[in-house]
């Protein structure tokens, strides 16, 4: 029985925890938090008829025959003579440790079970915070440097600019003339400059080109001493002001949005950019 | 019956947790979580449409009709599957499940390893999205069809010169395939006919989401944990150095673990920053190789053989890489 549910039954538990953690992020519409738009459909239809092969499974496996020689071994392909051992091991080892090392594979089965539970179906899906923001560099040349070469930077409508446009702008180094009597408004989430956390914050977002994995944090900062104490780490704000030069010695920016307001928001339903 | 009481019990679970605040967990525990789901939602489809594929060969695909359309030289013969990709987009993740039951099928060990390490390549879906990525710049897109399909074909000449290339087998996945090459496999048991048919279909794929889910689970928690405690900026300072960042790059294309069919777009935001050899490389190596490819890999090849195989393929990229910067 435990061989049994070791080759079959531990995939059709699997498959089903991912299907229903898709199926539900898709039907609250927060795949967003984890895959890029282009793949929602591909997901979803792939969810399903996974779905389809889990419900044929239900209804065939606990029909089907067991192997004639009892023996079921782990990666359970059915092997209806006697002779011809899968494992190998069964041979060479006593049916005592064999024994021990199916528990073990039963208990290593079961802790990949309840991983998957816990992080597909019960931890709430969340958007990356501030420890991911210091482990990869705000602002990489990476995560700016094409959206920098997109002709809608060159004479586009400064009204439309995301996060990712004005970081793009800032990291080109374009001169206080540029910025000059231009304004912005933004949304982000709140992440401290490394140099100057007191009076200095990004307002910031991830980058995603294809799941959360290769997200890359873009942002601009915010000149705003004591922000910390009405907007806390990681919390949603847009931010709209003028650009001027940075008033902070100690932080990197040359220029920082000078705001006019900041006001706390909810996350958005699509918290990354593309 | 069982079925349908587990999934309701998973539903309601859902429901129930979807209130709760992540804030309750730390950062770096939760962006770890975040990360780690993010690999599983992205790879389970392709895994599921890998199963699928590998299903219908098995199953419904005659057996005659394959023997009839590949060549006989064992040479052309990988040539031929290298370049089966073309007609199975599938991303990496996709291509274990099915290599396995091409071998389940009668294909030579070499072969399966050829597809495996050709297909996520010399695909449609990678060709188009590195041709949107790079053009014809630096020879990057020529770099990397070319450079795959040579790669992979080298790695199944070498292996084919293997005296018993069986024996690259784990011992259980040698097993399953001796068994459906004698006649009394799963995919013959029972009669011929839809039901049945049917019925072997869903008992495969329980195996096969047995062997696979596992592996992608642990292969994933692997990358998200190595990206939460790996910083990116000494692999990015490396870029610079002709030599340095064809290894920093290869580095990164072994931890970060994306599918072949996007790796381009990702790689095109460092695109200023490496030169490209780098590049061809980051794109060879990783889309034959990383960490979740490894644990899936794992399933059906012994770590001896991995561990040559990987070997190779890392060789084979560092030399790509330096060639390619050379020239550019």
């Amino acid at each position: 029985m435990r061989d049994r549910i070791q080759s079959r039954w531990r995939g059709i538990v699997l498959s089903l925890i991912g299907i229903v953690a898709i199926v539900w992020l898709a039907v609250t519409g927060q795949l967003g938090l984890y895959i890029h738009p282009r793949y929602y459909e591909f997901t979803v239809v792939m969810a399903v008829l996974g779905g389809v092969m889990v419900l044929a499974a239900f209804a065939f496996v606990p029909g089907a025959a067991p192997d004639a020689d009892g023996h079921d071994h782990g990666d359970g392909h059915d092997h209806g003579d006697g002779h011809d051992h899968a494992d190998g091991h069964d041979h060479s080892a006593s049916s005592a440790s064999a024994s021990a090392r199916g528990v073990l594979w039963t208990a290593l089965t079961a802790l990949v079970v309840v991983g998957a539970v816990v992080a597909l179906l019960v931890v709430p899906p969340s958007t990356l915070t501030t420890a991911t923001v210091d482990q990869r560099d705000l602002n990489n040349a990476a995560a700016v440097s094409d959206a920098a070469d997109s002709p809608q930077l060159t004479g586009g409508d400064t009204a439309d600019f995301t996060v990712k446009d004005w970081a793009s702008i800032l990291r080109q180094g374009a001169g206080e003339k540029y910025f000059a009597g231009k304004s912005a408004t933004l949304t982000g989430f709140v992440t401290p400059d490394p140099a100057d956390p007191e009076n200095v914050f990004y307002v910031a977002r991830f980058v995603v080109t294809c799941c959360a994995v290769d997200a890359q944090p873009v942002g601009v900062p915010v000149y705003l001493p004591g922000w910390e104490a009405e907007h806390p780490v990681d919390s949603w704000v847009t931010v709209s002001g003028g650009f001027a030069t940075n008033p902070s010695t100690s932080s990197a920016p040359a220029i920082v949005l000078e705001p006019a307001s900041v006001q706390a928001v909810d996350q958005p339903a699509e918290p990354y950019v593309y | 019956m069982i079925g349908a009481v587990i999934a309701a019990g998973l539903v309601v679970l859902r429901l129930v947790s979807a209130g709760w605040a992540p804030e309750a967990l730390p950062d770096r525990l939760r962006d770890f979580v975040t990360l780690s789901t993010s690999v599983v939602i992205e790879s389970l489809p392709f895994v599921f449409l890998g199963i699928l594929i590998s299903i219908a060969v098995r199953f419904w695909v005659p057996e005659r009709f394959i023997h009839r359309v590949m060549p006989k030289h064992p040479a052309l013969r990988r040539v031929t599957i290298s370049l089966v990709g073309v007609l199975l987009p599938v991303c990496e993740c996709g291509n274990v499940p099915l290599a396995r039951g091409f071998m389940m099928k009668g294909f030579s060990v070499p072969e399966a390893m050829t597809f495996l390490l050709a297909a996520p390549i010399l695909n449609p879906v990678t060709i188009v999205t590195t041709y949107q990525a790079f053009g014809w710049d630096d020879g990057i897109l020529v770099g990397r069809i070319a450079g795959g399909f040579v790669i992979a074909n080298l790695v199944g000449w070498l292996f084919s010169r293997h005296p018993d290339p069986r024996s690259l087998l784990t011992a259980r996945f040698d097993a399953a395939c001796r068994l459906e090459a004698s006649g009394h496999g799963p995919s013959t048991a029972g009669g011929r006919g839809f039901v049945p048919t049917a019925r072997r279909a869903a008992l495969a794929f329980a195996e096969e989401t047995s062997t696979m889910l596992p592996a992608l689970l642990v292969g994933s928690a692997i990358a998200g944990a190595i990206q939460v405690g790996l910083s990116r900026d000494v692999l990015v300072a490396l870029g610079g150095n002709p030599i340095w960042s064809v290894l920093a790059l290869m580095i990164l294309a072994f931890v970060i673990a994306i599918c072949s069919n996007v790796d381009a777009f990702f790689i095109l935001a460092f695109g200023s920053t490496f030169l490209p050899g780098g590049i061809v490389a980051f794109l060879v190596f990783g889309a034959m190789v990383d960490v979740k490819m490894i644990t899936l890999m794992k399933t059906t090849f012994t770590t001896a053989a991995l561990v040559r195989l990987v070997a190779l393929v890392a060789l084979a990229s560092l030399a790509l890489g330096f060639g390619v910067n050379l020239l550019a």
